[in-house]
């Protein structure tokens, strides 16, 4: 059966002569992988639609459970090649991309992280170029999304008791107060400061963060805090941070 | 006995990119098929290639000696180097028979998904090139795609220290199409890319 969605390219794959396979985050299937016949010959139909993080109108054909349905089209709705045009820009949009890739599972429909990816995406190339609004921007979308996907850290007080507490403990994803967290080891030190952008980023309309400002300090010790916590989560090193700069 | 050698060589030919079960069908009867001499010719280039091929020393293509053919040629333009992705992509270059610099080949490109990352690439061997040989141009036929994009925006920024011209090949539409059905970024970049006539 034929199914029509709006789609946000992640990733490609070349696949036999001229072939593709498409990791899509789609609206109305969540992520979705495709196979496109050709897409790679110069005259191909799809042209630049499968470049990674056009937003697309896609059909694709297979039946519910196919491993691979075919990608039968795919029209520009908005192609955010300004972003693929900044290089620094596009390694840190493909580290948001990677992390999605990690944790959403195929054919589980995500709508609100598709409104979540769109609308960041959409802020980055309208508010660019500008380095610090990319950074503050990818890591709003972190926060975000795994909000959204329930892996999160928690840093409203201790995660046990409720009680104050500033110590962050990468194992438990949480902030834990000195009594509740006897005998665990090695915590990360937050500030306050940290803390409250943190609350701030989480709870804002993302439509209204262009009025958001943080100093590059809180912006690094809030990066700091979630890539650790997205490594001990993930369990590996994304391999998109070999293009951040430190 | 016979079925065992026969289905041996259709699965053997279905490693091979493009190539499924009906098609390694029809190559495997067509080989049987075959004067003796033929099939054994086809069977020692294949032996042969993987014993003697190498990468070039100085561009990366493929080759049986130290140095290409391309880089030996004395007859070639010293002074013009042409990055591409893969060796295969010097053939077809090649063939349009316009170009009569050298080659350099990256044996791939950028991909942070990937994890394909600047070092993994023959990059650092470019720009080595280019400061001893007094290259003029470097001309990057990475592909018009975003990993080639991606690539050929490093590779202009580390060049950016060596009184060397860089160029890109053009953006375009592909030549017999109809501009109706050229999507947006590709119109884009053939209208950025415009010259004069
Ligand atoms: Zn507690
Ligand atoms: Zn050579």
């Amino acid at each position: 059966m034929l199914h029509r969605t709006e789609a946000i390219i992640l990733k490609t794959m070349p696949f036999s002569e001229a072939d593709l396979i498409v990791s899509a985050l789609t609206l109305e299937y969540g992520l979705v992988k495709t196979f496109a016949k050709s897409s790679r010959k110069t005259k191909s139909r799809f042209g630049s639609s499968l470049e990674p993080l056009t937003y697309v109108r896609t059909s694709f054909w297979g039946k519910e459970d196919a491993a691979l349905p075919r990608l039968t089209q795919a029209d520009i709705i908005r192609p955010f090649q300004k972003i693929r045009d900044r290089m620094a820009c596009f390694f840190r949009v493909m580290e948001i991309v990677e992390l999605t890739l990690g944790f959403l599972i195929e054919r589980e429909v995500q709508r609100d992280v598709f409104h979540l990816l769109l609308s960041i995406l959409m802020k980055i190339e309208d508010e660019g170029p500008a380095n610090d609004r990319d950074v503050l921007n990818t890591l709003l979308y972190k926060i975000r999304f795994l909000d959204a996907v329930g892996y999160g850290p928690r840093l409203e007080g201790c995660a046990r008791c409720g009680g104050s507490g500033y110590n962050f403990y990468i194992a438990q994803g949480s902030i834990l107060c000195g009594a509740c967290a006897k005998g665990m080891d090695s915590p990360v030190r937050l500030s306050p400061g940290m803390i409250k952008s943190y609350g701030t980023l989480r709870s804002w309309e993302v439509s209204k963060s262009a009025r958001i400002r943080l100093s590059r300090t809180l912006l690094a010790e809030l990066s700091d805090m979630l890539d650790a916590h997205i490594r001990y989560t993930i369990a590996k090193p994304l391999k998109t941070k070999a293009f951040q700069p430190s | 006995m016979t079925l065992g050698i026969i289905e041996n060589l259709i699965n053997e030919l279905m490693r091979l990119p493009g190539i499924g079960r009906k098609t390694a069908q029809r190559l495997t009867f067509f080989i049987l098929t075959m004067p003796d001499e033929e099939a054994r010719s086809v069977a020692r280039a294949i032996d042969e290639v993987k014993e003697k091929a190498r990468f070039c020393s100085q561009c990366f293509n493929i080759t049986d000696a130290e140095v290409c053919d391309i880089c030996r040629d004395e007859r070639r333009d010293r002074k013009r180097i042409c990055v591409v992705e893969e060796p295969s992509n010097i053939l077809v270059i090649e063939r349009a028979k316009f170009y009569r610099g050298l080659y350099h080949v990256l044996l791939g490109a950028i991909s942070p998904i990937d994890g394909i990352t600047p070092e993994k690439l023959k990059i650092d061997e470019l720009v080595q090139r280019v400061q001893a040989n007094g290259v003029e141009e470097v001309i990057l036929a990475t592909n018009p795609n975003t990993k080639g994009e991606v690539t050929a925006q490093y590779i202009r920024e580390r060049l950016n220290a060596f009184p060397v011209q860089v160029t890109r090949i053009a953006y375009g539409l592909p030549m017999g199409s109809d501009i109706e059905f050229a999507d947006e970024v590709t119109l884009g970049k053939a209208l950025e890319g415009r010259r004069r006539m």
